[in-house]
């Protein structure tokens, strides 16, 4: 298989003013399929986030490079969309209004953009809070605006970064199952950062852990799972045996951090 | 509807008014009934009123409150045409505002109704003096209100509209603006208040017309009930400004206006 997204030797450090340079990854090496959905996980600061950012095109790395579909990135592009942790929508703008933004700044006709996002609104089951805007949505609600915003301009590549950190556990677990109801019906490739082993376990068909900073590839992990997954697989021995799994990998990268 | 209803529906409204009337009502009671007061040194609400009357209804203050809302709105115009280009270079360009900022904030909290002899001096009495003194005292709230807004913008919704396409100037008019707009609503505010002042200050020290040089000249003369008259005036243009001023912002930044009036 040739991977679509394929990140090789990815490193970067931060050089902050008046302070210590940190070097956020080093080494970094990861490939996802097309149609795939691939997790990072890993301790705190291990520079997942900063990878996901590279590969958004915000961030350029000092070494090694992303390719999609064979291309080298260079910047943002029309073929990746994020989905952001702290939702990220534009408080002066209704429901309607965010969702329309990337198709705005691609220059798509206002009519053409309008369908285009109603359409969106109700597939994340936001129908008749068109007019609303940010500050009278919960959580979970504003999540679903950032997931339709990066729908709308029909990306191939899916980012996420921590989407479901903010939420509360309930609202997090449905979520995750409405993402995969989405997923599999639209055969987005999507790359997701997490630090919730259950929640990498439970979306991926493979799980890439990495190490504590300067973070690299660890381990990769694939989730033999059967799909459509639903709830009730989180409760099978196979699903806490691959859980355990991960946590071991990390667990030795925690220890590196604490000692 | 009852009383109760009419209430529940404007509370805002009620509260205020009632204030005001309790303390007109005591301080006219007070004079009335209990302190046998020396017209040269107090007055009371029914004889502004009668003078408010006489000189606003039978129209002879008009001619002054002219004269004065002319050098208002074009020392305030100034001062928003001035003011918030500087504060949002000053967000936008660190350098900028290295420069700028010790200056301007040692003007702010300097005394500038001090200038207003030298700029009467410089440009003699009349509007162009006047105008001058509002910009001057007007200007910094817009300056560094801007400035904050601008400051304060959120990095995240910068990457947000640059990931999905956005070029500098998307930045500018769709995060950096809107996200600025309550600033400066709310240096509006601020600078509506100061100008007020300014328009003051310049008739007080010199003018042969407007509303500052009739209190002037009704306090000269002892005309206690006049003078609150025109002191009333003062208050109605600044209560009617802040109201336009909170519709505007529903207007312009309903995102914001709803949330500060919880």
């Amino acid at each position: 298989m040739i991977p679509y997204i394929r990140a090789r030797e990815i490193g970067l450090t931060f050089r902050p003013k008046n302070r210590e340079p940190v070097r956020a990854i080093k080494g970094l090496d990861v490939e996802v399929g097309r149609g795939e959905f691939v997790t990072l996980v890993g301790p705190s600061g291990c520079g997942k986030s900063t990878f996901l950012n590279i590969v958004l095109g915000l961030l350029r790395p000092d070494t090694g490079e992303v390719q999609i579909d064979g291309r080298r990135i260079t910047g943002p592009g029309p073929e990746r969309a994020m989905v952001f942790q702290e939702f990220g929508l534009l408080p002066w703008r209704t429901v309607l209004a965010n969702v329309e933004l990337g198709l705005e700044l691609r220059a798509v006709p206002a009519a053409e953009r309008h369908r285009r996002s109603l359409e969106l609104i109700q597939m994340v089951g936001l129908t008749g809070f068109e007019r609303h805007y940010p500050h009278e949505l919960s959580g979970g609600m504003k999540q679903r605006v950032g997931l339709a915003r990066a729908l709308a301009t029909d990306p191939e590549v899916l980012l996420m970064d921590e989407p479901f950190a903010a939420l509360d556990a309930q609202t997090r677990d449905l979520m995750q199952t409405e993402l995969l109801q989405i997923w599999e019906k639209s055969k987005k490739t999507v790359l997701f950062v997490t630090h919730s082993i259950e929640e990498a376990a439970y979306l991926s068909d493979r799980v890439v852990i990495i190490s504590a900073r300067p973070g690299r590839t660890k381990e990769i992990i694939k989730i033999d799972l059967p799909r459509p997954r639903d709830y009730e697989m989180r409760l099978t021995p196979q699903f806490n045996d691959l859980k355990l799994r991960i946590w071991e990998t990390i667990k030795e990268e925690l220890l590196v951090r604490a000692g | 509807m009852g009383l109760g209803a009419f209430y529940d529906q404007h509370p805002r409204l009620i509260l205020g008014v009632a204030s005001i009337a309790v303390l007109e009502g005591a301080w006219e009671l007070l004079l009335t009934y209990v302190v046998a007061y020396n017209p040269f040194f107090l007055t009371k609400p029914s004889l502004i009123a009668a003078a408010f009357n006489q000189q606003i209804i039978q129209g002879k203050l008009w001619k002054d409150i002219a004269i004065s809302s002319r050098a208002f709105a074009l020392g305030l115009a100034l001062a928003i045409l001035v003011g918030i280009p500087i504060g949002a270079v000053m967000g936008w360009r660190r350098r900028v505002e290295y420069a700028l900022d010790p200056l301007l904030t040692a003007l702010y909290a300097s005394p500038l109704v001090a200038l207003a002899p030298v700029l009467i001096i410089a440009f003699g009495v009349g509007l162009t003096a006047k105008a001058a003194l509002v910009f001057l005292l007007s200007v910094f709230p817009f300056v560094f209100n801007t400035f904050a807004g601008v400051r304060a913008t959120d990095r995240v919704l910068i990457n947000v509209v640059t990931s999905f396409g956005g070029k500098e100037r998307d930045l500018y008019l769709k995060v950096i603006l809107p996200s600025t707009l309550p600033y400066i609503v709310a240096g509006a505010r601020l600078a509506i208040g100061r100008a007020l002042v300014g328009i003051l200050v310049g008739e007080f020290y010199a003018a042969s017309e407007g509303i500052g040089f009739a209190i002037s000249q009704f306090g000269d003369t002892y005309r206690l009930a006049e003078m609150f008259s025109g002191i009333l005036v003062l208050c109605i243009a600044a209560v009617a400004l802040t109201e336009a001023l909170r519709k505007l912002e529903r207007v312009v930044a309903p995102w914001s206006a709803e949330q500060t009036s919880r």
